[in-house]
């Protein structure tokens, strides 16, 4: 196709994706649903300079936060690349903090900081520093040996492999890893302006969802996602000049190679995991000298929960809150993840579709979830299915994209030869793509346990006020720490645990259809 | 060019040299002890079946592994000595080029790893012997399967080294290519006097381009063959042809099972 009728198509397309929302909203007029194009034209008119404000707060908070996770993400690779011994431990540890509900963590970084910036660009830095580490670590190991075999046929050290061959082979994967990072340090730092803040898209959207201002509700969001959208495209275009030859990135860290009982090893690494993290939580209040009123160390947290009086009240609060929260995130969490890949599987099928799919599809699943929260609350109303849907959205767009991706990894050559026996697309699909697919699938679907438990929490505190979510934001505004950490410490173990059961999986699947993938 | 200051390679000695991979039940013997003199200067062609261990020869005389067993030894010096003294060049089977690297700054490297001072002239001289005059500033991506091996010779040849280890190299060469850079490359490092093994599966290239051919048997490699090409041979096919028999009789009688390649490579 010429770049000008491409042009024409995506203009016409464009334009029909317009009228459509004009008509959805005239349908809807009234019904506090969906704000109409025109309606946005002249919100955005009316309030401009407000909006250009925030606009500049929120993107100055990202982008320090984008800068530090990063950093962060790059030195804990480094120490991985320096020390390989302890790439579990650090990854396990790493997991566990990127696990920390940003629901709960904002309020308590809000009380630490006092008022200013600082809880934004923190929760910007955790929203993104994970993302950028997996892929990076992926990447300082995806050169092949002969690589390695050049450097030292010249006599040459570790040193001069790590200049040559490492740093350059994990450019693209950091990269990649930047690019999701882009709007994710968006996400950390609208939600860190929600903890109270005075200015920012945050706080901006926070007015307008509880004012029921449909208007303002969808510019903000709209305004949020065309940020996200561009932030990811220009990372994007700026990946594609700095390293012209990208491997295929599915962001999927290689299983460990798995020695002795993997019961036993997985019981080893999940105790020296909450040792670390323990000494690292105490560590870090003692360095500080933080009261212990509000932060609270792993003994308070002990006492509140096991030895205290009212220990078994506390226990049944979390209980009952976990329970509620579960119910919503499991089927959010597997409606997502089923919906992306088998809306993945039916795009492959029509392959023309698929191609005009995955760059839309890319570029929704930038759109930080604070801005679609808002839009489903409007839509299907603060309720069970409110909230399910909007798991399922933060997790159906990831798993769409990296099954999308996973499929064309079928190598050509076994379809040609399928092809040539004129075998139907369905076999092709069972017998060469799904297999190929699985690997993307399950690094989706393992990245999507943080995000789905950040959806429900995220929608508990602002929509439907029950569950994890609603107990964090409430204990937050009594200044019940003892709660809050509790909850903390509960959605944390939750999330790996609940990664630890995917990865498992994993490793079960992969034996089964792939196992030269488990090979270290 | 380098080629004047070029230094003669040293003879290369394999004593009892053999290798194992693995431990306990999962051990592999790949070569059972091997006791062999490669002259200095020519060049010695390895032939075998598919997976006899002649790859692992090669990666123990570069200093790549570890014989379990034995000594090697390049003139006086052990591998990694050499290692250092950038006197080593060896191309893969997989050409091994980096691809954020251009087709000069491939070949450019290994002048750098050898710590050589830069001789952009000499680089783009070795880039067009190999044929790639015009593809200077190419990734290796934009390249063909042969065209990279042939950058990857290139970045062979450019540190003038003293001993040049070749794991099929022109594999994924075509033809014609191939029967030009067999004519044009050896006059290089018979100029040079550089020692040099190739492993190949070809008979024919074997016989056509090295002073000697060594046949190994299949796995744990043992030398079933050791055949001198004389200087005749290059220019009377007859002769040739006979010396072809000869390699591929020597392959046959250590032939196991895994032998059904090199028959059809002798063709």
């Amino acid at each position: 196709m010429t770049a000008p009728a491409a042009f024409a198509r995506h203009g016409a397309a464009a334009l029909g994706l317009l009228l459509a929302w004009h008509l959805a909203a005239q349908a809807l007029a009234g019904s506090h649903m969906l704000a109409g194009p025109l309606d946005v034209a002249v919100y955005l008119a009316t309030h401009h300079a407000l909006m250009g404000r925030a606009l500049i707060v929120t993107l100055e908070n990202a982008a320090w936060g984008f800068l530090a996770g990063n950093l962060a993400a790059v030195g804990l690779a480094l120490i991985v690349a320096l020390m390989p011994r302890t790439r579990v431990v650090v990854a396990a540890v790493a997991l566990v903090v990127f696990c920390l509900p940003l629901v709960a963590t904002g309020p308590v970084l809000r009380v630490l900081y006092g008022p200013g910036p600082g809880p934004q660009i923190t929760l910007a830095a955790l929203a993104v520093y994970y993302t950028s580490f997996i892929p990076l670590l992926v990447g300082l190991r995806a050169a092949p040996a002969s690589w390695f075999d050049l450097i030292r046929l010249y006599g040459r050290g570790a040193w001069t492999a790590f200049v040559q061959i490492r740093v350059m082979a994990a450019l693209p994967y950091l990269m990649a890893g930047l690019q999701i990072a882009a709007p994710a340090a968006f996400l950390g730092a609208m939600v860190g302006e929600f903890t109270g803040a005075d200015r920012g898209m945050g706080v901006l959207s926070i007015r307008a969802m509880r004012g029921l201002d449909v208007e303002a509700t969808w510019t903000i969001a709209l305004v949020a996602a065309t940020v996200a959208m561009l932030a990811y495209g220009a990372i994007g275009a700026l990946a594609a000049r700095l390293s012209p030859a990208r491997p295929d990135i599915l962001l999927a860290t290689a299983p460990a190679p798995a020695k002795g009982n993997p019961m036993l090893r997985g019981l080893g690494l999940a105790m020296l995991t909450a040792l670390v993290v323990l000494a690292l939580w105490w560590a870090l209040m003692e360095a500080f000298a933080l009261s212990r009123f509000f932060a609270k160390r792993p003994d308070d947290i002990w006492r509140y929960l096991i030895s205290a009086p009212t220990a078994a009240a506390n226990r049944a609060t979390l209980w009952a809150a976990s329970v509620e929260t579960l119910r919503l995130v499991v089927p959010g969490y597997l409606a997502g993840l089923g919906a992306g890949a088998g809306l993945a599987m039916a795009l492959v099928l029509v392959p023309w579709i698929a191609g005009a799919v995955l760059p839309l599809a890319v570029a929704l699943r930038s759109v930080p979830i604070v801005t679609t929260a808002p839009l489903i609350v409007l839509a299907l109303g603060r309720d069970t299915l409110g909230t399910i849907t909007i798991v399922a959205v933060m997790t159906f767009f990831p798993a769409l994209v990296a099954c999308i991706q996973g499929l064309r990894q079928a190598p050509g050559q076994a379809l040609d030869v399928m092809r040539i026996y004129a075998t139907g697309r369905l076999t092709q699909l069972w017998h060469a793509q799904i297999p190929a697919m699985l690997p993307a699938f399950f690094a989706a679907a393992r990245l999507s346990v943080p995000a789905a438990i950040l959806a429900v929490t995220v929608a508990e505190w602002l929509a439907t006020g029950r569950g994890l979510g609603a107990l964090m934001a409430m204990t937050a505004s009594t200044s019940n720490y003892n709660m809050l950490w509790s909850a903390i410490v509960v959605v944390a173990v939750g999330s790996a645990l609940g990664y630890a059961l995917v990865a498992w999986l994993e490793r079960a699947v992969m034996a089964r259809v792939a196992p030269e993938q488990l090979r270290g | 060019m380098a080629e004047p200051m070029a230094q003669p390679g040293p003879e290369i000695l394999c004593d009892a040299v053999a290798k194992e991979f693995g431990h306990g039940p999962a051990r592999v013997e790949a070569v059972s002890p091997l006791s062999l003199r490669f002259a200095a200067g020519r060049m010695t062609a390895l032939v075998g079946p598919s997976g006899c261990g002649k790859s692992t020869v090669l990666r123990m005389v570069a200093g790549l592994e570890a014989p379990s067993a034995g000594l090697i030894l390049l003139g006086e010096e052990r591998p990694e000595e050499m290692q250092r003294k950038g006197a080593l060049a060896m191309a893969f089977q997989d050409a091994s080029l980096l691809p954020w690297r251009s087709v000069t700054g491939n070949v450019a490297l290994a002048r750098k790893l050898a710590r050589l001072p830069a001789d952009p002239e000499g680089v783009a001289e070795m880039i067009a012997r190999v044929g790639l005059a015009g593809f200077e500033r190419a990734r290796p991506a934009e390249l063909s399967g042969g065209m990279r091996q042939r950058v990857a010779i290139a970045r062979c040849l450019v540190t003038a080294p003293r001993v040049l280890l070749l794991d099929e190299p022109f594999g994924a060469v075509d033809e014609l290519t191939r029967a030009r850079l067999n004519a044009e490359l050896p006059p290089l490092w018979r100029a040079r006097a550089t020692t040099c093994l190739l492993v190949t599966h070809s008979v024919r290239e074997a016989v056509a381009l090295a002073d000697r051919v060594v046949v190994f048997s299949s796995r744990p490699a043992r030398v079933v063959g050791d055949i001198a090409i004389p200087e005749a041979a290059r220019t009377d096919s007859a002769q040739r042809l006979a010396l072809m028999d000869k390699v591929s009789a020597a392959l046959s009688q250590g032939w196991d099972e895994s032998g059904a390649d090199t028959r059809l490579a002798a063709q």
